[in-house]
């Protein structure tokens, strides 16, 4: 190439760009760090009064004072945080897990079969889509109160499934999983349908391990939309024992007297396992966001 | 379309019953998420259909029971200052935020996709709060937004130099939403980041190469390149923020529950509204009727959205 | 050697106590209460165990609920028709558990009917719905102002000391000027921290109805027009939001220290706060009777009570636990820590606090002197007090008063419709 001569003020060029941007990301870092700091921090002040105090100053993202665990010890034995977590951990996660299996195989069906009624299918799944949760929440209420158990009661309010199997099914998770596998090659399907394996064998040891990607994309998406969840929660568990978090954090915040530095103690412990593990796992997700499609 | 199914071949000769297990496998597939989506999806949409024309109640009383009432909800629902009130906070939501939340998503995603130390961890920071529960957010900008003495307020006067404020950021019917909108955005804004990450890394590096050696600036590469390269990954992440804004509830619901807010209809949206006729007024009728406006409502934005953007992904 | 012995005696005591109780099946009653941790709460626990302790027959399990969503939980279990043998509920409540049969009437159970003879007249009329008694309560409600002696001793303001001696509407800015001058930041608090809910209408009803006005018009119960938005409750709420106005209330306090902090002086809320503001400012809080707005003095009157539930299937057990919640010594282990007006006569003599010269004279002598007055005896309630309090939220964030009060009784009235006047058969 023949930049030689304009290389030094080039390099300069780029140094000015470099600073610009990490004068970019300050600011940014800042306005995302911010009300984590806050909370974190203030979580920790076990005096109330200064916690208040503070909050009008810079202060209120400095741990000085009387910094404990006071806040988070009172919170574990006052309120239900421990079931509340638990709940949250359970529903979800079972939502999830059985949400990756049952609509990857629905994808499944409609990608690699012919037969009568798939386009159809295919469009109504799509149509389904943009039905939005909240606009069959009243409904959907009247309705699971009306359905059968297997213990022959009548009724699924207040209970775990009834946090879960509603959830299960999820229309944009079935075209994200089809929309990956109608671009998987299917030579090796067909190489293992010719040695006499049968569809679920195949879809369980060829197909589902070369999707992880679309697996993993959709599980978080389900994860995050489940596990912010108050509208369900608020209209169809009663009591401690089926809460999830963001129903437990709702009561806990709109009891009198309002203790801030537990209400801070409660919303850090909820945030602390989610946060780590989506800081963890985030750069897998950009991978699999990259190959599952979900860009479009 | 047909393209993509393969056709379940014959197999091996003598393979027993390969034609009935083309015939029935696609059931077995198909059948448990069919069965979920029919009765959990379907059927209450339909069920929310049937009962706005009814006067149905939360909780019965045997000597009144549930009755026809024609159109009455829906004459009820265009006559009600609340409903207005709540169509037009959730089209200011969608309207502010679709476009302000997408766009510094892309400006993000550009960011933390240069080569730059520390490019991992901002973006794992940028992060952050979608990975922090709504209702927690909503807990911590309600405190942040405190009068007087907020942190809001002392960061507002600070770089006004004092000429702005201190507000009552979740009091005054003219702030409410806008607060609403920054904690909002604070909260959502990174997973649009991830995705139009995954976008921007999925574009062949090659083309800019290309670019770089006809001479192209950094400006006409992104003009050229990045953006057209991008598309789909705009309308996907625009189509998607809309839906996510006009299904507006958990943080205004607790900044509602919180103690002293504005007046109610100066920040309630219409699953909002629907949640509170519905559940708390125990008018299922009318919050059906609610429920279906909205679903017309959205069913019509996003098809419109479709329509402007001319998706070039049809649906395979 | 003889603490084993007396350890083996105990263990065979206890066994046989097993086999016997194993013999009849131990009746068992859920009982819901709203409280959040703090000591209310943990006298109920006291309660129930004293119940649980002093028999073998029934088992009470207590299960405490935030107060923020109570009514909400009350609604999805009446719905999947799980309601706990027990509840409380927020006393104008009644008539709506009643109307949709969520409670049955306790006029049946003699151990009830009892209590009833010796039950607060008030709350006689608050529990009663279509001629039955439907709710008993451990105790009332007591509304009136606190004051902090000092500051209103420094800004030269008549404290009043019985109920004849009340402020007039005049009297009352006044004083509030008069504190406002010698820096009181804001003179007057009224718990807007509170949030929108109850709180709004069993506080802020009261000065409508000291107006002249009220939320219902009470003839029929049929309808709120010309009332809830009447000159009366017009007049009362214009001056309601010209005291925010005025600066004298803080309507958007997040703080509910304001009072104790000395930031305010008077402090109009319910009897519950008395053990922070006794504790906080000692012999400078004194309780001032409810000032007479208008021609009349009137205070709020009902409190948290409890019902039987229609999904109870041990109506018999349940109804000699809440005989037992009745008792004088269990009302007493209530009151005595949230400083409410005991329900029965023979609780409330029993408390020094309400005999002349106590802490708390003011309270009985306002439900003697019938200053105060229950909430809408409908099961319109729900109805009317989410459209009153909404209103008033409205109001004195600066909303129209004319129009909001327009809004709330068109909202009520069409409830009333929907429901057919909410017929009784």
């Amino acid at each position: 190439m023949t930049t030689t001569k304009s290389q030094p003020s080039q390099a300069r060029r780029e140094r000015f760009a470099r600073l610009g941007q990490y004068a970019l990301h300050t600011v940014l870092v800042i306005f995302f760090l911010f009300p984590l700091l806050f909370l974190f921090v203030s979580a920790l002040k076990g005096d109330e009064l200064q916690l208040l105090k503070d909050m009008g100053s810079l202060n209120a993202f400095v741990p000085y004072g009387d910094i404990s665990l006071k806040n988070f010890s009172h919170v574990i034995s006052g309120s239900n945080f421990k079931t509340a977590f638990f709940n949250s951990l359970l529903t979800v996660s079972l939502t999830v897990i059985l949400g990756v299996l049952i609509n990857s195989m629905l994808a499944y069906a409609l990608a690699r079969f012919k037969f009568k009624g798939r386009d159809f299918l295919l469009s109504v799944i799509v149509a389904l889509i943009i039905i939005p949760f909240e606009a069959i929440a009243v409904p959907l209420l009247l309705l699971v109160n009306e359905l059968p158990w297997v213990n022959g009661e009548i009724g699924w309010l207040d209970s775990y499934h009834v946090q879960i199997i509603p959830f299960i099914a999820h229309a944009f998770s079935i075209y994200l999983f089809y929309q990956f596998f109608i671009a998987l090659p299917k030579d090796l399907e067909e190489a293992a349908l010719m040695d006499g394996a049968n569809r679920l064998r195949i879809y369980w040891s060829i197909v589902m391990p070369l999707s992880k990607p679309v697996i993993a994309t959709v599980a978080v998406l389900q994860f995050l939309s489940r596990w912010g969840d108050l509208l369900w929660p608020v209209m169809a568990v009663r009591g401690d024992t089926f809460a999830t978090l963001p129903l437990a954090m709702q009561s806990f915040f709109g009891q009198y007297p309002r203790h801030w530095g537990d209400v801070m103690a409660f919303a850090a412990m909820a945030t602390l396992p989610t946060l780590m593990i989506f800081v963890i796992f985030q750069r897998w997700f950009v991978r699999s966001a990259v190959s599952s499609g979900i860009k479009g | 379309m047909s393209t993509a199914v393969t056709h379940a071949p014959a197999g091996k000769p003598g393979k027993r019953s390969a034609p009935i297990k083309g015939r029935f496998t696609p059931w077995f597939f198909a059948a448990p998420g069919l069965l979920l989506l029919l009765v959990f999806l379907v059927l209450p949409f339909v069920l929310a259909l049937v009962l706005s024309f009814t006067d149905q109640r939360l909780v019965t009383n045997e000597e009144l029971g549930t009755d026809f009432v024609a159109l009455r909800n829906y004459v009820r629902l265009f006559e009600d200052d609340s409903f207005w009130a709540a169509l037009r906070n959730n089209f200011y939501f969608v309207a502010v935020v679709t476009p302000l939340q997408s766009a510094l998503a892309l400006v993000l995603a550009l960011l933390v996709n240069q080569k730059l130390a520390g490019a991992r961890i901002f973006r794992t920071i940028y992060f952050m709060p979608v990975a922090t529960t709504m209702a927690v957010v909503a807990v911590i900008w309600s405190l942040l937004y405190a009068p007087d003495q907020g942190v809001i307020n002392r960061f507002v006067g600070l770089i006004t130099f004092g000429m702005v404020g201190p507000h009552d950021w979740l009091r005054e019917p003219g702030l409410v939403m806008p607060a609403v909108m920054l904690l909002s955005i604070w909260q959502g804004v990174g997973f649009q980041m991830l995705v139009f990450l995954a976008g921007l890394q999925s574009i062949p590096l090659d083309l800019y190469e290309a670019a770089k050696l006809d001479g192209a600036t950094v400006k006409q590469q992104f003009l050229y390149i990045t953006l057209p390269m991008l598309k789909n990954t705009t309308i996907f992440v625009l189509i998607t923020t809309t839906i996510y804004a006009f299904q507006l509830y958990t943080q205004a619901q607790i900044i509602a529950s919180s103690g002293a807010s504005a007046p109610i209809d100066s920040f309630r949206t219409m699953v909002m509204l629907m949640v509170h006729e519905g559940f708390r007024n125990g008018k299922i009728g009318y919050a059906s009727g609610i429920s279906v406006v909205f679903f017309v409502i959205v069913l019509a934005f996003s098809m419109l959205q479709r329509v402007l953007l001319k998706e070039e992904r049809a649906v395979q | 050697m003889q603490a084993n012995i007396k350890q083996i005696v105990k263990l065979l005591a206890l066994s046989s106590a097993l086999v016997s109780g194993g013999a009849f099946a131990q009746a068992s009653v859920a009982v819901w209460v709203h409280a959040g941790p703090g000591p209310e709460h943990d006298a109920y626990v006291a309660s129930v165990k004293a119940f649980n302790d002093s028999q073998k027959d029934i088992k009470v399990d207590l299960v405490a609920l935030p107060e923020g969503s109570y009514s909400d939980q009350v609604n999805a279990a009446a719905l999947s028709k799980k309601l706990p043998c027990i509840l409380d509920f927020d006393g104008p409540n009644v008539y709506n558990y009643a109307w949709t049969k969520k409670i049955i009437p306790l006029d049946a159970f003699p151990e009830l009917a009892a209590i009833k003879a010796d039950l607060l007249p008030s709350l006689v009329r608050q529990g009663t719905y279509n001629n039955k008694l439907f709710s008993l309560g451990q105790f009332d409600s007591g509304l009136a102002v606190w004051g902090n002696k000092k500051l209103l001793t420094q800004a030269g303001v008549r404290i009043p000391t019985k109920v004849s001696e009340a402020w007039t509407l005049a009297e009352f800015e006044d004083a509030m000027k008069k504190l406002k001058a010698a820096g009181v930041a804001f003179p007057l608090d009224m718990k807007f921290n509170y949030g929108v809910g109850e709180w709004f209408t069993y506080g802020y009803s009261p000065i409508v109805q000291s107006f002249g006005g009220d939320l219902i018009n009470r003839k029929d119960f049929k309808s709120a027009k010309g009332v809830i938005n009447g000159p009366e409750a017009i007049k009362a709420l214009t001056t309601l939001q010209g005291w925010v106005k005025a600066g004298y209330v803080n309507a958007a306090t997040k703080d509910d220290s304001d009072f104790v902090k000395g930031k305010s002086a008077l402090s109009y809320v319910g009897h519950w706060t008395f053990g922070d503001y006794k504790k906080a400012l000692g012999d400078d809080l004194v309780l001032i009777p409810m000032p007479k707005f208008g021609a009349k003095a009137v205070t709020g009157a009902g409190s948290w009570n409890f019902g039987i539930s229609a999904d109870c299937k041990e109506p018999k057990a349940a109804a000699k636990v809440l005989g037992f919640f009745m008792s004088p010594a269990e009302i007493a282990r209530v009151t005595d820590i949230n400083g409410a007006v005991p329900g029965t006569f023979k609780s409330m003599n029993a408390n020094k606090n309400f005999a002349k010269g106590g802490a708390l004279e003011i309270y009985a002598q306002q439900a003697a002197e019938k200053v105060s007055l229950v909430r809408p005896e409908t099961p319109a309630y729900p109805m009317i007090t989410t459209a009153f309090a909404e209103a008033v939220n409205n109001i004195v964030a600066g909303g129209d008063v004319k129009s909001e009060l327009d809004k709330a009784a068109k909202k009520i009235d069409q409830n009333i419709e929907d429901n057919k006047g909410y017929p009784v058969k």
